[in-house]
């Protein structure tokens, strides 16, 4: 049958489904909240991972931290256990040298000071002595003035960075470039402004900090050698894992941890973190995935009682098309094609009010925006299989009816 | 001179109800050749249908040779028979039987769906069919609107719109007084003398007046007059 002969027995078909308006109405909302919560269940979990990727990014490219101490939970709260010691600038230029999936690093030293301009103070503000680089390995650069120099490094030179709410918080409207602040009880001279971040995966609020050169952390602030941090970045995301076994080994060696000896660090990758936050999502899609499911089951059975009734209704139709010709498989198709066909309708719909309510959805979220295209083609796949499968019973059915029972007069 | 449309040699047909046989042609013998006009006639009961049914291949006889449209009926199986009733015999009921939820034009183009061979223009040959019983005004109606003699001509355009060899009408004016009944058989006359075989079953003398051949049949076999 070619399309214009099916399009002719659909209008036909069509003005018949008009006498059972509620039954149908109330097959397809079954295939409608089918559809309509697989194409939510998917945008939403495809806008989360478009999230994730973007959160992962803004950490840095390819990046592996490695933590002084030991990590019992990472996430919010408070992670560490011990506060270890022995996390040093040379740990750093050792895993620079004999690794070659290092493309870069940082080490950097964290700790909260009281901060003060003028007559604003602020207490527990967290200061970050990094090295230049930091800027881009962590993927975060100051937008106004400059960043920490090679130089100010090596000169210890009392030079800051600010964030962003820091800047607000001491300055308001004032421009804070050259003006100077007291750090503890030391004055540092802003050079720099941080571009605005956000806050991180623990969702501490990255622009509350100010960045000095490490050199000057160490040696004017805490008077020590050891930092807390390592920032790394490897060559290739392929690279990651076996990266941070290398580096995790040769830490153990340097910090002479025994076979069976608890490491008194931990390095860790961003994409593990994310993993545990998107598990919740992963709960979510398969509760979405079932309820859609059982709606699909639902409006099939719906379709299906719909179908035998139709066909009982057209008991008479049947007769007459096999009559003027048609043969069994000719019935068969045009039930099918009809059942689909209402199947679809409920489908088409639960897409497009699905899509719709996602858009919503993800803007009051603030979520990246995403359309998940297999979602869209699963969901209508979906609606023309159980059409399909709920009209296999009824068609077959059709073709039960013998031309000769029926035109008898 | 071309072969016969149909030609039935000692056709038997038999019911099965409940455990017993009941058989309704006893052997029928009987050819139609291209071009006539024939009438069946006989009381009710005694089987008109049931030929009627063999020779519109909507049923198959329980024994005897039947040969239509050149095919050895016998032989064809479901989807065959199919293609025979819809490439090579056109049906006429007593009781109209379109299609309630087609249109008038949709209803004369079903036959057409069905059809292996397409054929263009098949709108504008129903149109024109439509035209030749003067229905062209009613294209877009619905049967529930038309009255019954105005159905009956829309059931002879569907019958005819594959343009098949054989013209069968069951009582085709059983439904309607005499004067429609007139129209009815004038248009059949009509069918007939443009070169089509037409088989009329009635029991009616009148309406059988109007074929030049009449068949009788009882006791399940045929005689003729
Ligand atoms: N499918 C069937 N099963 C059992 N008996 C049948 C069947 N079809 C027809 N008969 C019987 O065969 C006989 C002939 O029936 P048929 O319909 O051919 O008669 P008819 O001549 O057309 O009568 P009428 O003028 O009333 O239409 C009847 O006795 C009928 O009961
Ligand atoms: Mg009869």
């Amino acid at each position: 049958m070619d399309l214009r002969r099916i399009l002719l027995n659909l209008k036909i078909a069509r003005r018949s489904l008009v006498q059972f308006k509620w039954r149908t109405s109330l097959a397809v909302l079954g295939v409608f909240f089918g559809t309509f919560s697989l194409i939510i269940v998917s945008n939403l979990s495809g806008s989360l991972a478009v999230k994730t990727e973007q959160e992962i990014d803004s950490l840095g490219t390819n990046l592996l931290i490695v933590r002084s101490g030991i990590v019992r939970r990472v996430g919010a709260g408070t992670p560490l256990m011990s506060q270890a010691t022995n996390l040093t600038p040379e740990d750093a230029r050792a895993i620079k040298d004999s690794i070659p999936a290092v493309a870069a690093l940082s080490a950097a030293g964290y700790k909260t000071f009281p901060v003060r301009y003028g007559n604003v103070s602020l207490k527990g503000i967290l200061i970050g002595g990094v090295e230049p680089n930091f800027q881009d390995i962590r993927n975060f650069h100051a937008r106004e003035g400059s960043f920490i120099s090679e130089q100010d490094n090596l000169d210890r030179n009392k030079v800051a960075v600010l964030g962003r709410t820091v800047v607000e918080k001491l300055f308001g409207d004032e421009d804070p470039i050259g003006k100077y602040i007291l750090i503890w009880r030391v004055p540092f001279q802003v050079i720099g402004i941080m571009e605005e971040k956000g806050s991180d995966v623990s969702g501490a609020d990255q622009d509350n900090q100010i960045f000095i050169p490490l050199q000057t952390y160490l040696k004017v602030l805490v008077n020590k050698t050891n930092v807390s941090n390592i920032f790394v970045q490897i060559t290739r995301d392929d690279l990651i894992p076996a990266t941070k076994t290398d580096m995790e080994a040769l830490l153990r060696k340097r910090h002479k941890i025994g076979p069976g000896q608890n490491d008194d660090f931990a390095v860790i990758d961003m994409k593990d973190v994310m993993a545990l936050k998107t598990q919740a999502m992963d709960l979510i899609t398969v509760l979405g995935r079932i309820a859609a499911a059982v709606s699909f089951i639902i409006g099939g059975l719906g379709i299906l009682s719909i179908m035998i009734l139709i066909v009982n209704e057209r008991k008479l139709e049947i007769g007459i098309r096999r009559a003027v010709g048609s043969r069994k498989r000719d019935i068969i198709l045009q039930f099918l094609i009809e059942s689909s066909i209402i199947s679809l309708a409920g489908g088409t719909i639960g897409v497009f009010s699905g899509a719709l309510l996602s858009v919503i959805l993800l803007r009051v979220l603030k979520y990246p925006f995403t359309l998940s295209l297999t979602g869209l083609l699963i969901a209508f796949g979906a609606s023309v299989l159980v059409g399909i499968l709920a009209g296999i019973y009824p068609s077959k059915k059709a073709t039960q009816f013998e031309p000769v029972d029926i035109i008898r007069t | 001179m071309a072969a016969p449309v149909c030609i039935m040699e000692n056709i038997t047909k038999s019911f099965h109800v409940g455990d017993q046989d009941l058989q309704v042609l006893k052997g029928v013998n009987l050819t139609i050749e291209q071009g006539e006009f024939t009438a069946i006639m006989g009381t009710s009961g005694s089987g008109k249908s049931t030929l009627m049914n063999l020779m519109g291949c909507l049923d198959v006889p329980t024994s005897g040779r039947f040969i239509l449209a050149g095919r050895d009926v016998m032989q064809l199986n479901d989807d065959e028979l199919s293609e025979l009733r819809n490439e090579h015999i056109g049906f006429v009921f007593q009781s109209f039987y379109l299609l309630p939820y087609a249109t008038v034009l949709e209803n004369v183009l079903v036959p057409t769906l069905y059809r292996e061979k397409k054929k263009d223009h098949v709108r504008d040959r129903a149109a024109e069919l439509l035209k030749l019983v003067g229905l062209e005004e009613r294209m877009k109606f619905r049967p529930t609107q038309l009255s019954g003699g105005e159905q009956q001509r829309v059931a002879i355009c569907r019958a005819l719109i594959n343009d098949p060899e054989l013209l069968l009408a069951d009582e085709p004016t059983g439904q309607l007084d005499s004067r429609t009944a007139e129209e009815i058989m004038n248009v059949l006359t009509r069918t007939n003398e443009r070169g089509k075989t037409v088989v009329v079953i009635t029991h009616d003398a009148d309406i059988a007046a109007y074929a030049r051949r009449t068949i009788h049949i009882r006791d399940g076999i045929i005689t003729e007059s």
